[in-house]
Formats: C-alpha cells, structure tokens, sequence
C-alpha cells in the first residue's frame, strides 16, 4: 500500500484543531457570564448562535441540542481542511476517503433520526414505500445521497487545487522570460494570491457552509413537521 | 495521437458544464426576483436557493470527475 501524502496533512490539522478546542474551552471556562465577551470568546459565541439558529430552523429544539455541536465540529474541520492550501500543506478534503468518511456520518445520522421518529415498524416500512417493488429505488435514492454529498466536496476542492498548480506552472513559465530573477517566478507572486483567495477562502467557505445546509435540511426532511 | 483523443475526450466532457453555468445563474436570478418581491422571507429563500444551486452543481462536478478520471487514470 503506498503513502498518501494528504494523511500528513490531516495529522497536522487534527492536531490543530485539538488544540484550538483546549484552547477555547479554557478561555469558555474561564469567562464570566456578567461581562461583555471578547476576543476568540465573542467569535466562538457569535458562531455558536449562527449554527444553532440554522439548526433550529430546520429542525426541532429537542434535535437541535444534539446536532448543534456535530454541524459546529464539522464545519470547523471542512474550512480548516480547505484553507490548508494557504498554508502550503495539501488539503485533506481533496482526498476522497476524508470526504467519503464525511458524507457517510450525514448518512448514517439520517437514517439514525428516521428510525427514532418513526420506530422500527415505521423504519423498515419507509423503505418499502410508497410499494414494495420500490425498494430498489429507496437504496438508490440512499446511495445517491451519499455519492453527491461527498462527491461535490472532494470535487470542488480538488478542482481548485489542480487549477492552482496548473497556474502555477504557466505563471513559472511566463516569469522565465524575465532575465536575471526570472527562476524566481515574479510573475507569480503577483497574480497568485487573488486567486488563493477565490479557490481557497471563498470556495471553502461556502463549500463548508453548502455541506452543513444539506446536512441540515436532510435531517430536517426525516423529521414530523412542527 | 492516442493523448491527443484522451485530451479531446475531456475537453468534451467538460462540456456538459455549460448548461449547469446557464441554469444554476436561472437560480440566483429567480432568488434575487423573490426577495425583491418580498424582502421578509430573504432568509427562507437564500438557504432555498443555495441548496437549489448545490444540487444543480452536482452534474458538472460529474463531469469535471469524468475529465479527470479521463485525463489521470486513462492518460498516465
């Protein structure tokens, strides 16, 4: 089996984010509820809200409790692996077993809240509906999910790297032509950070952000309406 | 010659981009005639929206994975 060169990459920023989780968890303790937060208190508080309103929108409070704190995890994780690029490491979500693993837990937890709200009689009915011969397409359906889920992540994010290193290679090119510090790609320093901020930030933002509404809504399909 | 028909390969898959362009830009332009009819449901129709696009967006990823496969796993 060879090495992938990613798993580096996602060593590293597991054990950033591990970190970073101590970190704010004693800042959280330490700070008193009476005063005004600030700093990485008032960021973490200010997140916290944003996904708990978009939980609560889509769900219900009793779920919320529960799901707020897995969508908060795994947005951190999406937008720290995709801004990896800036820091010259690889992206972890342009592998696609990161991506797979992060699809197949939106999955299992639909499956798990429709067989809580609905019991077993009412589980094992939802596959056969709305007729038996349907089940073929239920498993589809099911597998399709998962497919476009990660697929669209691992797809997004590995085209803006690819399109980073193809620029790269053209912007080393034209600096050639340059004499004397044309080995140093000039040409690129200029150019290269705008699009950093197009493929890297932008995209994996709103990639994250995409991710946990579909997360979201999927969950909140499975539920009774309020 | 055999790269050349892969390159040409991809470069046809990709294609099927262009329609995803044209209608995920119908989306936004649908969103933003909403909200300007009714600017109270702004946030109900943006995550609609977004959601719309995702989805729509799946068929050219599809085909950027294709060009891909195509170009990394045929052409190495």
């Amino acid at each position: 089996m060879e090495f992938q060169t990613t798993i580096l990459s996602i060593i590293i920023i597991t054990i950033t984010m591990a970190l970073l989780l101590f970190y704010i968890n004693k800042k959280l303790r330490e700070y008193n509820p009476l005063e005004k937060p600030k700093g990485i208190v008032l960021l973490v508080i200010m997140f916290g809200q944003m996904i708990d309103k978009m939980v609560k929108e889509k769900t219900n409070e009793r779920v919320a409790k529960y799901l707020t704190p897995y969508i908060m995890s795994v947005v951190a994780y999406i937008f720290l692996s995709n801004i990896a690029g800036l820091f010259s490491l690889e992206t972890p979500t342009s592998n696609y077993s990161v991506t797979l693993v992060l699809g197949a837990l939106t999955c299992i937890l639909i499956e798990v809240y429709s067989f809580k709200e609905r019991g077993t009689k009412g589980y094992i009915k939802s596959w056969f509906e709305p007729l038996a011969p349907f089940v073929l397409v239920n498993i589809l359906s099911k597998i399709s999910t998962l497919l476009s889920l990660s697929l669209r992540l691992f797809g997004n994010i590995l085209s803006g790297g690819i399109l980073m290193s193809v620029i790269y290679q053209m912007l080393g090119s034209i600096s050639k032509m340059i004499p004397l510090i044309g080995n140093l790609n000039v040409v690129g320093i200029i150019i290269a950070p705008v699009l950093h901020f197009y493929f890297d930030l932008f995209s994996g933002i709103m990639q994250a952000y995409i991710f946990i509404t579909l997360t979201i809504s999927f969950i909140g399909k499975e539920l009774p309406n309020q | 010659m055999e790269r050349a028909l892969l390159g040409f390969a991809a470069a046809l898959c990709v294609c099927g981009g262009c329609v995803t362009g044209i209608m995920e830009g119908k989306v936004a332009v649908q969103a933003v005639e909403s909200i300007g009819k009714n600017p109270d449901a702004a946030d109900k129709i943006q995550s609609m929206a977004i959601i719309g696009a995702a989805i729509s967006e799946t068929c050219a990823i599809y085909c950027l994975l294709v060009a891909f496969l195509i170009i990394f796993i045929l052409g190495a």
